[in-house]
């Protein structure tokens, strides 16, 4: 077994160093690169995910979309919500595991095996 | 000669870390039997525990009464070595004004440390977060000769700013926040000096409260002081020197050795902040969190830039110490909490940052911006710590505030000037094998409690219309967070009383989601003036609103003049029978909500924990609503329709960015932000 769980949706299989879906094993890209480039991407209508409850107002439920937006990333093969974001129009997508792959695979040699 | 500059100290509250070991300090330890600095340490912290609990026992304030407090026991050079307390940010930054007494008092002729004196100090500069937060402490002194410190700091609600109740949402420099006192000796010979105690009492809106609290630290400190002299005498003054240090050793390398078994990497989070002060705009703190080897590091380079005019600016080390609300809540939780712990951590801050914050500028709301922060400590941590510490993984607690503050006549006429205690009833994150507990705590206050509402109502001129979970407070997910408070409080029996709001979230939700599960709504005020609301309770109008969700869905037949408002919010004159309605957050979701247990959400929809349109629209379940019998076979379908129908309409990163990237805020909102979306602070080459 070369998987190691690394986030509730993400594996890393280190015998080929890619980054895996836990749910259905899809093999998304490089470990060493940012896992959200293999997703699917979508940014969601907020009163779908966040009802306003209150009509016409400048405050309510609902964050306001000249502040927030959410970007949600899905495993293209089942569609698994991996992550979401919760972000301003237009700020870069965010990087947020970089993870030392080198040193991830030598301590896993040392300790002899992987655990999923 | 004095020592004193008549400025800041800016060199002291670099000080973080513990001081050098002394020779004295050394030889001490070196003697000091493993089991009897086991029994030694369990004892001191019994003794901090002792404390804590008097002080709050003691103390008039609400946040002292119920809860926020911390209670310490310092080395002699002002290390804090044990520390009780739920507020984590103070067992590493209560060393700052011990070390400013230690440097500049105790070979001041003028003022000078000795047996019976007794030290209070409030000014954030040196205690950290904001000046609501006021310490007192004594030295301990055993034949002459100084062992320790005892301390306690806690949060009294007044602080005599231009506006009441402990936060000036208006500030425009620190010269509107009241009374900001670097340590100065407020008692000698085990007396309080009245002619101090007076000159505070002046500078208050709520004298008598402050005045208890003061006595109340002082009680609690000499008790404590009695407890660790009995020890001195059993086992000896170096023993207890000794043993003092010793902890902080052990503390150090506990940390480092724990820190070595996460994995190492970079863990990113973007923060953004919606609040400025009284009105709205948008800021950002970019966490970085470096782990490589034993060591930790912070990196917060590239937020926004220091306001000059506004109060959402907060003193780095203000910053740091709710970094540690994380580290010894959660990831070290099982060390002892102290300022030893920063031995595994290093942090860089860019200079003339709003985390950064330097000369005259307001840092009223420095707390919002502090645990903005820590939200990205705790994104970050939640990363870090899942491969090989999974059940460290917990979604973030709620990481705002929503706090009603108040000031005037009480039903007694008399003044009071404070905070409501909702915000430490919010829910807990969502962790990988459980949902957030519900109404549990306030992350940075993890052992305080929101009181009764009728305590509250004793000495408030405030009725409670309802106090419960809210539905809509919390992030749904295969976990959900826990659910946070949603209350309503009706003005009753003053002639003259304020409200305001203090927290932020109104634009920007304070708390994100983990793995796929979601992060709360914003939040606001609602405020009725003129509401008919006592004589529909005088009829006994059973559709009075009794819980939150009951005032938006068409049911409230309350009227009156109906206004939103920012949660962020100064204080405005109300009326007898005025309402005013909020909830404090619940805990965001972990996991995607596709993966919830149906059985849950069902048990949940019928005790009111989960909104009906939710169930059917986030956790796409599919039941009948008159029996309220689930249909397993059409959960099934309808949540794989939901998954094909995300694999429809998803788009490839790529191709997502190109155009995501065109975008941007409008420019109104991005006065105080800096350069978007990089604002470009960096930090100070050492």
């Amino acid at each position: 077994m070369n998987k190691i769980r690394i986030t509730e949706y993400l594996d890393i299989d280190l015998s080929n160093e890619r980054w895996c879906c836990n749910r259905c094993n899809y093999e998304l890209n490089s470990a060493r690169d940012n896992y959200k480039k293999a997703c699917l991407v979508t940014e969601r209508n907020m009163a779908e995910v966040h009802p306003p409850m209150v009509e016409g107002e400048a405050f309510s439920f609902m964050p306001d979309s000249d502040y927030c937006r959410l970007i949600e990333f899905y495993c293209p093969s089942c569609g698994t919500m991996i992550e979401n974001e919760y972000i301003p129009p237009g700020h870069p997508l965010t990087h947020e595991i970089e993870l030392d792959i080198d040193v991830l695979k030598s301590r896993y040699a040392a300790a002899g095996d992987t655990a999923k | 000669m004095s020592r004193i500059s008549y400025s800041r100290d800016e060199e002291v509250v670099q000080r973080m870390r513990p001081e050098p070991m002394t020779e004295t300090e050394k030889n001490a330890q070196d003697q000091i039997d493993d089991v009897e600095f086991e029994i030694f340490k369990h004892k001191m912290h019994m003794i901090g525990l002792e404390g804590k609990e008097t002080t709050m026992k003691l103390g008039a304030s609400t946040a002292m009464r119920f809860g926020d407090v911390a209670f310490g026991i310092f080395t002699a050079q002002g290390d804090l070595s044990v520390c009780a307390t739920g507020i984590y940010h103070h067992a590493v930054l209560g060393q700052i004004p011990l070390k400013y007494i230690v440097k500049h008092w105790v070979d001041e002729p003028s003022v000078g440390v000795s047996d019976g004196d007794s030290f209070f100090y409030n000014d954030p500069y040196y205690a950290g977060v904001h000046n609501a937060d006021m310490g007192l402490a004594v030295p301990v002194f055993h034949e002459g000769r100084l062992i320790c410190f005892i301390g306690a700091a806690v949060h009294t609600g007044e602080c005599g700013g231009s506006e009441p109740g402990g936060t000036v949402t208006a500030a425009k420099s620190k010269y509107d926040e009241g009374m900001l006192i670097p340590p100065i000796k407020i008692g000698e010979n085990y007396q309080l000096k009245e002619d101090l105690l007076n000159m505070f009492a002046a500078m208050n809106r709520d004298p008598r409260t402050m005045i208890l609290d003061i006595k109340a630290r002082l009680a609690a400190t000499r008790i404590a002081q009695r407890r660790v002299l009995d020890v001195v005498e059993e086992k000896g003054a170096d023993f207890v020197i000794g043993g003092l240090r010793k902890i902080l050793s052990m503390t150090g390398e506990a940390a480092r050795k724990k820190i070595s078994q996460l994995n190492d990497g970079i863990y990113r989070q973007p923060r953004f902040l919606d609040t400025l002060g009284e009105d709205n705009g948008l800021l950002k703190i970019d966490v970085t969190v470096i782990k490589k080897g034993d060591k930790i590091t912070l990196n917060l380079e590239n937020s926004s830039p220091m306001l000059m005019d506004r109060p959402a600016n907060s003193y780095y080390q203000g910053v740091v110490g709710l970094a540690m609300v994380y580290f010894c809540g959660w990831l070290f939780h099982d060390i002892p909490t102290n300022n030893g712990l920063l031995e595994a951590i290093d942090w860089k801050f860019p200079d003339g940052s709003f985390i950064n914050a330097k000369g005259d500028v307001a840092t009223s709301i420095a707390p919002l911006v502090q645990i903005t922060f820590t939200h990205g400590m705790f994104q970050c941590g939640a990363r870090m710590t899942y491969s090989t510490m999974p059940d460290r993984s917990v979604a973030s607690w709620f990481s705002g505030f929503s706090i009603p503050t108040f000031g005037g006549l009480n039903q007694f006429g008399d003044p009071v000037a404070d905070i409501t205690p909702e915000i430490n009833a919010t829910g807990c994150g969502a962790r990988v094998d459980m949902d957030g507990v519900d109404a549990a705590g306030a992350f940075f206050a993890t052992m305080a409690d929101c009181s009764d509402v009728e305590t509250t109502e004793s000495d408030r001129p405030l009725l409670y219309g309802f106090r419960n979970f809210f539905s809509g407070s919390y992030g749904h997910g295969k976990q959900r967070g826990g659910a946070g408070l949603g209350f309503s409080l009706i003005i009753h029996d003053t002639p003259f009383f304020m409200m305001g709001s203090h927290g932020g979230g109104s634009k920007f939700p304070t708390t994100q989601g983990l793995f796929g599960g979601y992060g709360l709504p914003s939040l606001f005020v609602r405020k009725v003036s003129g509401s008919n609301i006592k004589a529909l309770m005088g009829n006994s109008d059973v559709s009075l609103p009794n819980r939150l969700s009951n005032v938006y869905d068409g049911s409230n037949p309350e009227e009156g003049k109906v206004s939103f408002a920012n949660i962020s919010s100064v204080v405005s004159p109300v009326r007898d029978g005025d309402t005013y309605s909020s909830y404090a957050g619940g805990g965001a979701g972990l996991g995607d909500a596709l993966e919830r247990d149906p059985i849950s959400i069902m048990k949940d929809l019928i005790n009111g924990l989960v909104s009906p349109w939710a169930v059917r629209n986030i956790y796409c379940v599919v039941y009948d609503e008159d029996s309220m019998r689930l249909d397993r076979i059409a959960t099934e379908a309808a949540r794989l329709e939901k998954r094909k129908a995300r694999i429809a309409s998803g788009i490839p990163y790529d191709k997502f960015v190109a155009e995501w990237e065109k975008q941007r805020p409008p420019a109104e909102i991005l006065t105080y932000y800096g350069n978007y979306p990089n604002p470009g602070t960096k930090a100070l080459e050492a």
